[in-house]
């Protein structure tokens, strides 16, 4: 094909194609990708803390491990529960706690669970209903496990365990063979009287959740105590321990507005900062490209052979080319990565992927993010076009890059907070932060009137920027000298000075 | 047929006039050299016959057709400031232009090889243009002008930063194309150049055209001087303008004499002879294009 515009195209590509940056930023998300997993898997391995507890009163230690257990089948019912309901298996037992979803399990209902055959009961009654190709059920982690207490220690005194504890719960003074040890916690037998704390070594920071186990295990006791020693009968002091509100948590019905959750949340900032991002860069790299074709002056040869038009035609497809590519190859990668991995990765970039899916939020996203890349290219072309070295073109950029960087920071922000609040509605129309506002609200669903009019807009400023700019950039290609001034620029734009 | 065609030319650049008036026709398988100092108006003119700028007002024909760049298959251009990509090797640069020029990949590739081949860069295809010295980057530049053996070469300074090798390569290039039949137009302002290519030229002083022709007819705008050694005096001689001493020896003196111009020194000779008038030198001198450029150009370009 000996289209100019083509092959100034092509040229343009292949230039920005051939340099470092270009493919390590090509590669830093699949790369990103492909990690995440393994990385992921080494930092949840071995994530249960060993817990030792010292309770010479024999009675806390029993509690606190009772509530650790329950703590951890808790977790096992709800990981049960998501299991269940993402691979559609309710219908094993429609009346188990497994298929209530979205509810906090109570104590009560957890200790049924168990009662009723646990994990064992549940899993086997999931086979019989779930597909041979099922991925197995996966029990979490305990996130405590409870380490026997060496008989010397049992009984030794607060002095005497403050000296011998620090060194075995220190990762470095641990003596090679040890056994993992990361929290000792020392119960004092006259805790109720409250002249003696409880005290816990550890070698770093207090898990908050241990601290809510002792806390409210420890305190139950306590308040267990005083309720029996005003005179409250054991059995109404124990049911008083008992009473919690029932919680509810509301969440979409499973499905699509499940999933709009996530992609209220990913999808839109993704895309949006994807096409910044490429933005940037295919930009900046196209704009050092132009300022090497005027600084080596090889210009004017090139225009005796194509138009400055299809010239600068040609670059602005080759520059979307390579921002086309990084994002094609982005997506690529975390579609494999959505759908031929497990875990964390994949459970977050399903459903972000998800809207891809329905051809008109995929046209509609591939027109914005062809219009941002044409708006904001073309400003970096005309940019090229009018310095002779970077430095020069770095006077121009910086007020462009704060133009358009900043809004940024503030419209991720309020698509977080709520991606169809005045301020975003309002950003939506305005050129040139419509495509990230547009990218970034059409996964949560924009109606369609804003979206074909503020596409229309868009569109309407586009055309008449490609054309103002257009004219700088082509009085620009052979000028030299000073910098043109923004009143110069603004004489170009009217076609006052052309030539 | 002509090649190439300006017919009242001019071009303003704001309140600035940079092409004056300018007509002239350059016939095909001519080399024709637009000759002129800094500024004259030469790099604007070429822009113009190459589409770049347009012109303010008149009419321009290049081999029949207007100025576009569907002529570029037909064209080859030099620019006056010259550069490559760096990051592109020596082939793939003049297969990019090749392309642009209309050529088949395969052929701008072929025709490549056998310009660097040529050029003796045969072994420097596949070098980046950044690795090359400049000496080479100026062959594969003229290469790029070139590789579609253009009907009208166009040479804005082509000779300007060249080293005295490649000068030499260059003119033989222009030699070559034009026993091709090529039409080539270049402009420069050393007038050696000129003297050993042109066919006719044109001399441009602040965007005006001031001489049009073929070198002799160049020359004669300028007084005919000849060496004279004789007994007496030539002032008053038939169209002697006038006479300068230079030296004397045993009796003889030596006399710069100019003519009017056009002036044949042919006739003072038979004069000469007629009337007994003594001589024991007589010499005509060429006066050179440089001269040339001085008496039509030099008055203007020191008032500019």
């Amino acid at each position: 094909m000996n289209n100019p515009i083509f092959l100034v195209a092509a040229r343009e590509f292949r230039q920005i194609a051939a340099t470092r940056g270009f493919w390590i930023t090509l590669l830093i998300i699949p790369f990103a990708l492909a990690i995440a997993p393994v990385t992921a898997h080494f930092m949840q391995k071995d994530h249960t803390a060993h817990v030792m507890l010292i309770d010479p009163s024999g009675q806390a230690a029993p509690a606190i491990a009772a509530r650790i257990a329950l703590d951890h089948q808790r977790q096992v019912l709800q990981s049960l529960s998501r299991y269940s309901e993402s691979h559609d298996l309710d219908r094993a037992d429609p009346h188990a706690l497994w298929a209530r979803h979205d509810q906090y399990y109570t104590d009560a209902e957890v200790q049924a669970f168990i009662a009723s055959g646990g994990l064992t009961h549940a899993d086997a009654a999931m086979r019989r209903v779930a597909a041979p190709n099922t991925q197995p059920f996966g029990e979490p982690d305990p996130d405590y496990k409870i380490v026997p207490t060496p008989t010397r220690l049992a009984t030794s005194d607060p002095a005497a365990l403050a000296r011998i504890l620090p060194a075995m719960v220190s990762h470095a003074r641990k003596e090679p063979n040890a056994e993992p040890l990361d929290y000792a916690v020392y119960i004092p037998a006259d805790l109720a009287s409250g002249r003696a704390p409880v005290q816990i070594w550890s070698d770093g920071p207090i898990a908050g959740d241990l601290m809510d186990v002792l806390q409210s295990t420890l305190t139950r006791a306590l308040r267990l105590r005083f309720l029996q020693a005003q005179g409250v009968r054991p059995e109404m002091a124990d049911a008083a321990q008992q009473i919690a509100p029932m919680v509810v948590v509301n969440r979409p019905a499973a499905g699509k507005g499940r999933e709009q959750v996530m992609i209220r949340s990913i999808l839109p900032l993704l895309v949006s900062y994807l096409l910044f991002m490429s933005l940037m860069l295919s930009g900046s790299w196209m704009l050092q490209g132009t300022v090497e074709e005027r600084s080596n002056r090889l210009i004017e040869a090139v225009l005796a052979c194509v138009s400055p038009n299809q010239f600068m035609y040609g670059k602005l497809i080759g520059t979307i080319a390579v921002g086309l590519t990084m994002v094609a190859v982005w997506v690529l990668a975390a579609i494999a990565a959505a759908f031929a991995t497990q875990g964390m990765i994949a459970d977050i970039l399903r459903p972000a992927l998800e809207p891809l899916s329905q051809p008109s939020v995929a046209l509609a996203m591939i027109y914005y993010f062809l219009a941002g890349y044409l708006m904001i290219s073309m400003i970096f072309l005309t940019i090229g076009a009018m310095s002779d070295s970077f430095r020069d073109a770095q006077a121009y950029l910086s007020p462009v890059m704060l133009l358009i960087a900043m809004p940024f920071a503030i419209i991720a922000q309020m698509v977080i907070r709520d991606p169809s609040s005045l301020g975003v509605r309002i950003m939506s129309w305005i050129p040139i932060y419509t495509p990230f506002t547009m990218l970034a609200r059409l996964g949560a669903g924009v109606p369609l009137w804003e979206v074909i009019g503020s596409g229309l807009t868009l569109a309407a400023f586009v055309a008449i920027e490609v054309v103002l700019l257009g004219r700088v950039f082509r009085a620009s290609l052979l000028g030299s000298g000073p910098k043109p001034s923004l009143a110069h620029i603004a004489r170009l734009m009217r076609g006052r000075e052309s030539d | 047929m002509t090649a190439l065609l300006l017919d009242q030319v001019t071009k303003d650049f704001g309140d600035k006039r940079a092409v004056d008036d300018l007509s002239f026709a350059v016939g095909d398988g001519e080399v024709f050299g637009f000759l002129g100092g800094n500024g004259a108006g030469k790099t604007t003119s070429l822009r113009m016959v190459l589409d770049i700028i347009r012109p303010t007002s008149g009419r321009i024909q290049i081999l029949g057709r207007r100025p576009g760049r569907e002529n570029s298959a037909d064209l080859g251009f030099l620019p006056e400031e010259r550069g490559l990509y760096r990051t592109m090797t020596a082939l793939e640069t003049i297969t990019y232009f090749g392309r642009l020029k209309g050529m088949t990949r395969n052929d701008a590739r072929a025709e490549g090889k056998t310009l660097l081949d040529r050029f003796g860069l045969g072994g420097s295809a596949n070098t980046k243009i950044e690795k090359l010295s400049k000496g080479m980057a100026q062959k594969v530049q003229l290469a790029t002008a070139v590789v579609n053996a253009p009907r009208l070469l166009i040479l804005d300074e082509p000779f300007s930063g060249l080293d005295p090798v490649n000068q030499g390569l260059l003119e033989e290039e222009i030699m070559r194309l034009s026993r091709q039949g090529s039409t080539i137009v270049f402009s420069t302002h050393v007038m050696q150049h000129a003297e050993r290519l042109c066919d006719r030229l044109l001399l441009l002083a602040d965007g005006r055209k001031k001489f049009e022709g073929t070198q002799d007819e160049a020359r004669a705008t300028l007084p005919t001087r000849l060496r004279l050694t004789a007994r007496e005096t030539p002032v008053g001689l038939p169209g002697v303008v006038s006479v300068a001493k230079l030296q004397e020896t045993d009796g003889w003196t030596d006399w710069d004499v100019r003519l009017e111009p056009g002036g044949d020194p042919g006739d003072l000779l038979q004069t000469c002879t007629e009337r007994g008038f003594a001589l024991r030198r007589f010499e005509q001198g060429r006066p050179s294009l440089h001269d040339v450029f001085i008496h039509i150009v030099g008055g203007e370009e020191g008032r500019a």
